[in-house]
């Protein structure tokens, strides 16, 4: 009788921290989405994105002020975040492209400055505290037996999904879709096929910027941000691009609920401080046993 | 009369310069070769053609229906849209999709697209192989196979002229003499205008009606068909750029 209180306790903690896990990762990986497009498939360096995603939480909590629903502001933002990654692609291609191609070093570096200038027009727009969306469905948890889940969790965790899922059908089922998947391996194809490869760019950057909004909806639903809080995330989403295989989507699904699980085990057994290395941890062990990514073909 | 003249054209990469007024004519419903010896710029006048490398100097004008355009300003999906397709050199299919994507990623250009269905299946009736293989990715195909599925390819847009690039390199001597085949089948099913870069003169001019010599970035000579069994050495000669008699 003495023994199985402690023995309760781990199992509930046990699945608590697998069920919050997979959720977590849900909401990674549709951080990691937009990424997944202009890094893993377009092979542009976007470090910005974890910074953009924060620009459409921000986007999402202006509209939250006014009684907006936090998913129909993502879907509102759409069009406009689309705008916004047409407009970057421009101007990276403007600055790089047209010059005969621009290196991993110099893309870096914009985009790193990018990202700057972002946060400090949130930070100068919206003060550096940190901001939350109030809804009514934010506060209050599902309870299935031992099992507690949060809204706040449940529903960006399921919104990521759909997203994804709705990214993967364009991308594998449309021509524009293939010309996409196809630029980055062979961009004569594309010339061949009578199609601009550099409006094809540009389109495949508008999608991935359009799903920062959505990306940033689940964020702030997941908790509350400041103008910075993209640079938490970078590491991560890197990591569940380059494991999951360049371009490989549905990969990056199971990759980003993977570190998730992982995070919030190492988070309740050890220590929640050790949870940023864990998504590091997994990348160097993923890439130590398959150089091209778990879900990458073979080269 | 509908043809393709491109009219002193000279062309190069950076200072240096490949092509000097090359000038020559293709009419519709012909098949031409373009020979010459590896490095004498014939890769880079189909390339001016088809927009991926700029003219320095000259034009190329697609005298098509009564309408004469300049393609020298073009960029190449203005042009492959405007009717011109090339078989490029290395093939330049996507590795890592079907053969039937990559087929329907070259027939999704807004001029053709309403018509896709009808492109797949003429290009399927055309080379049963690639019905075949249809799900097949494009890489895993043999060289030979994958020459097919570019020639078909460069059908998908419709052309009015398709440019070939040495199809036969890098390729076994009997395939060779296989995708040579269908080219000239091709030519005799739909009239295809044709103009096509080779090294090995007698297979190309078994298959074509006229042959440009190339050499040294000029045109050498001009010779039909009909003169190619007597002037084999002058065709030696000319190839290797060497003086022309008349």
């Amino acid at each position: 009788m003495l023994a199985q209180g402690p023995i309760m306790l781990s199992i509930d903690i046990l699945v608590n921290a697998l069920v919050t896990g997979i959720l977590l990762g849900s909401v990674y990986a549709a951080l990691a989405l937009g990424l997944a497009i202009t890094f893993g498939i377009l092979h542009i360096p976007n470090i910005a994105h974890p910074t953009l995603v924060i620009a459409g939480a921000f986007f999402v909590y202006t509209l939250a002020q006014w009684g907006v629903d936090p998913i129909l502001a993502a879907l509102v933002g759409l069009v406009p975040f689309y705008l916004l990654g047409v407009a970057l692609y421009l101007f990276y291609s403007r600055l790089f492209e047209r010059r005969g191609g621009a290196n991993v070093l110099q893309s870096l570096t914009l985009f790193f400055g990018l990202s700057l200038v972002i946060e400090i027009l949130l930070a100068l727009s919206f003060g550096s505290e940190l901001k939350s969306v109030n809804v009514f469905y934010i506060g209050s948890s599902l309870r299935l037996g031992i099992l507690t889940i949060p809204y706040r969790l449940l529903i960006p965790a399921l919104l990521a999904p759909v997203m994804i899922g709705a990214v993967w059908l364009y991308l594998s089922r449309t021509n524009t879709g293939t010309a996409i998947r196809a630029v980055a391996h062979e961009e004569r194809a594309l010339s061949i096929a009578g199609l601009n490869p550099a409006s094809i760019k540009r389109h495949a950057f508008g999608i991935a910027t359009a799903t920062a909004v959505v990306a940033g909806a689940a964020l702030i639903m997941v908790g509350p941000i400041e103008p910075f809080s993209g640079r938490f995330q970078i590491g991560r989403v890197f990591a569940i691009v380059v494991l999951a295989g360049m371009g490989s989507i549905p990969g990056s699904l199971v990759i980003a609920i993977v570190i998730g699980i992982s995070e919030a085990l190492v988070s309740s057994y050890l220590n929640p401080s050790w949870s940023p290395g864990v998504a590091f941890a997994i990348l160097l062990l993923g890439l130590a046993l398959r150089p091209q990514g778990l879900f990458g073909a073979a080269r | 009369m509908n043809r393709l003249i491109i009219d002193n054209l000279s062309a190069g990469y950076g200072a240096v310069s490949v092509l000097r007024n090359v000038s020559l004519e293709l009419n519709e419903g012909e098949m031409v070769a373009l020979l010459g010896m590896n490095g004498n710029g014939k890769s880079t006048l189909l390339n001016c053609v088809l927009g991926f490398v700029r003219a320095s100097a000259g034009r190329i004008l697609l005298e098509w229906n009564g309408k004469s355009r300049d393609l020298t300003r073009l960029q190449p999906h203005e042009i492959v849209r405007l009717g011109l397709s090339i078989v490029p050199e290395g093939r330049r299919l996507v590795p890592n999709i079907s053969v039937e994507d990559n087929l329907k990623l070259a027939g999704s250009n807004p001029v053709v697209r309403d018509r896709m269905t009808q492109n797949l299946s003429y290009c399927f009736d055309t080379f049963p192989l690639l019905l075949e293989r249809r799900r097949q990715i494009a890489s895993t195909m043999s060289g030979g196979q994958q020459q097919l599925l570019a020639i078909a390819r460069s059908l998908m847009t419709l052309p009015k002229i398709v440019v070939i690039d040495e199809p036969s390199v890098g390729l076994a001597p009997i395939v060779v003499r296989d995708v040579l085949a269908a080219i000239e089948h091709l030519r005799a099913k739909s009239g295809m205008t044709i103009l096509m870069a080779e090294q090995s003169f007698f297979q190309a001019i078994d298959v074509s009606s006229r042959a440009y010599i190339l050499a040294h970035g000029s045109i050498q000579r001009e010779f039909r068909r009909s003169e190619g069994e007597i002037a084999h050495e002058d065709i030696r000669k000319a190839m290797l750029g060497g003086v022309i008699q008349h």
